[in-house]
């Protein structure tokens, strides 16, 4: 189950907690396009996330790839060990590009 | 001029009717040695060859003990197929990996079809990946102790199996990373199971001598290997095509079994 809670600004901070797994489709993209709406970037912020796997990757890969679409860029922060494994081993940096992970 | 468009517009419709008819495929048969025999193992193993040719080659792979592969254009298909012979203990596994003219567009970020089929071949070539009969299957399936079974049927009860089955491996002596690694992998099999399987199925943990293997079950229509290419259902979603690389780089050893009755993954991590 994947819980997240959104900080105001003009490049407004997701944060995720909980499991990113073939579930959360609709919670993350809900969660990060409300926060995209006028904003000029948008950050997703990784700490409290206690799984992932390749479902979950491929849902925020394509919600990097949506949102840079409409000219809001993601980045990516605060990536927990598991996380950043998987992110290794599916070579997501190649499929977003660098600039996603340059704050983390 | 119009009844050559007319003709090209109807080899068009054909072709696309031979992807909605065939779709990619792995087909599995095995050469017995002592017998000289050839028996389905997955799918049906109907690829236009004739089989005293599947024999010969199957034969030569087992004298040269080497891994073969072929790719193979066939007159009624407009597309390649590769066909690999892997020698076993006495047999031959003859693998025939069809992608009917499937290619990844530009910008699709998902792993293409042919390196997922490619990985599978190469996975059985270097005996990572067990391609298991019917029969095997059973007696796979029954060694060992269950420590953990599980009905899973949805993202909930996923999440609760793989709290459990982190549970018992600590228990096991596993460290995080270790249990990181066991636990993924079971948890992309049975996302697998749960987007294209039928919808459910069941996760057990067994331990035997010499080490933990999870079983990961469902009753679906088997794999067809084109479900990463369309979701499974209107509002589903399709796979990034990763999850089987990330099993067979994880564990030690990897069995399969698929069918109309069917799909089964025993994911093996030694531990002596």
């Amino acid at each position: 189950m994947l819980q997240t809670t959104t900080s105001p600004g003009p490049a407004p901070t997701v944060y995720l907690s909980g499991e990113l797994d073939l579930d959360c489709a609709d919670g993350l993209r809900a969660a990060a396009f409300a926060a995209a709406r006028g904003a000029q970037a948008v950050v997703v912020d990784f700490a409290g996330v206690q799984f992932i796997d390749s479902s979950g990757t491929g849902i925020f890969v394509r919600l990097c790839l949506d949102l840079r679409s409409q000219g809001v860029p993601v980045t990516a922060r605060s990536l927990p060990p598991q996380v950043r494994g998987v992110f290794d081993m599916l070579r997501v940096r190649e499929l977003v590009g660098d600039e996603v992970f340059a704050g983390s | 001029m119009s009844a050559g468009r007319d003709m090209l517009r109807r080899e068009a419709e054909a072709a696309a009717d031979e992807v909605a008819r065939h779709p990619a495929t792995l087909q599995v048969c095995r050469y017995i040695a002592r017998s000289r025999t050839l028996r389905s193992v997955i799918g049906d193993f109907d690829i236009g060859i004739p089989v005293e040719d599947l024999r010969r080659h199957a034969a030569e792979a087992l004298r040269r003990n080497e891994f073969m592969a072929y790719t193979v254009s066939l007159p009624d298909h407009f597309d390649t197929d590769e066909l690999c012979f892997v020698p076993q203990d006495g047999w031959c596994d003859i693998l025939s990996i069809r992608t009917n003219g499937w290619h990844r567009h530009h910008g699709d970020h998902r792993r293409g079809l042919n390196e997922i089929l490619s990985d599978l071949a190469a996975a059985v070539a270097c005996a990572k990946l067990r391609i298991l009969s019917v029969e095997e299957l059973a007696i796979e399936c029954s060694r060992g102790l269950a420590l953990v079974d599980l009905a899973v049927g949805d993202a909930a009860t996923l999440s609760q199996a793989r709290g459990a089955v982190d549970t018992v491996l600590r228990e096991n002596g596993l460290t995080k990373s270790a249990r990181a690694a066991f636990v993924l992998c079971i948890s992309e099999a049975a996302s697998n199971m749960l987007l294209h399987g039928g919808g459910g199925g069941s996760v057990t943990l067994r331990r035997l001598e010499d080490r933990l293997r999870a079983v990961v079950a469902d009753r679906g229509p088997g794999l067809n290997f084109m479900n990463w290419m369309e979701p499974p259902a209107a509002d589903g979603q399709a796979s990034m095509g990763y999850g089987l690389k990330i099993i067979l780089d994880n564990l030690d050893t990897v069995g399969l079994h698929t069918g109309e009755s069917g799909t089964t993954l025993l994911l093996d991590r030694m531990t002596t």
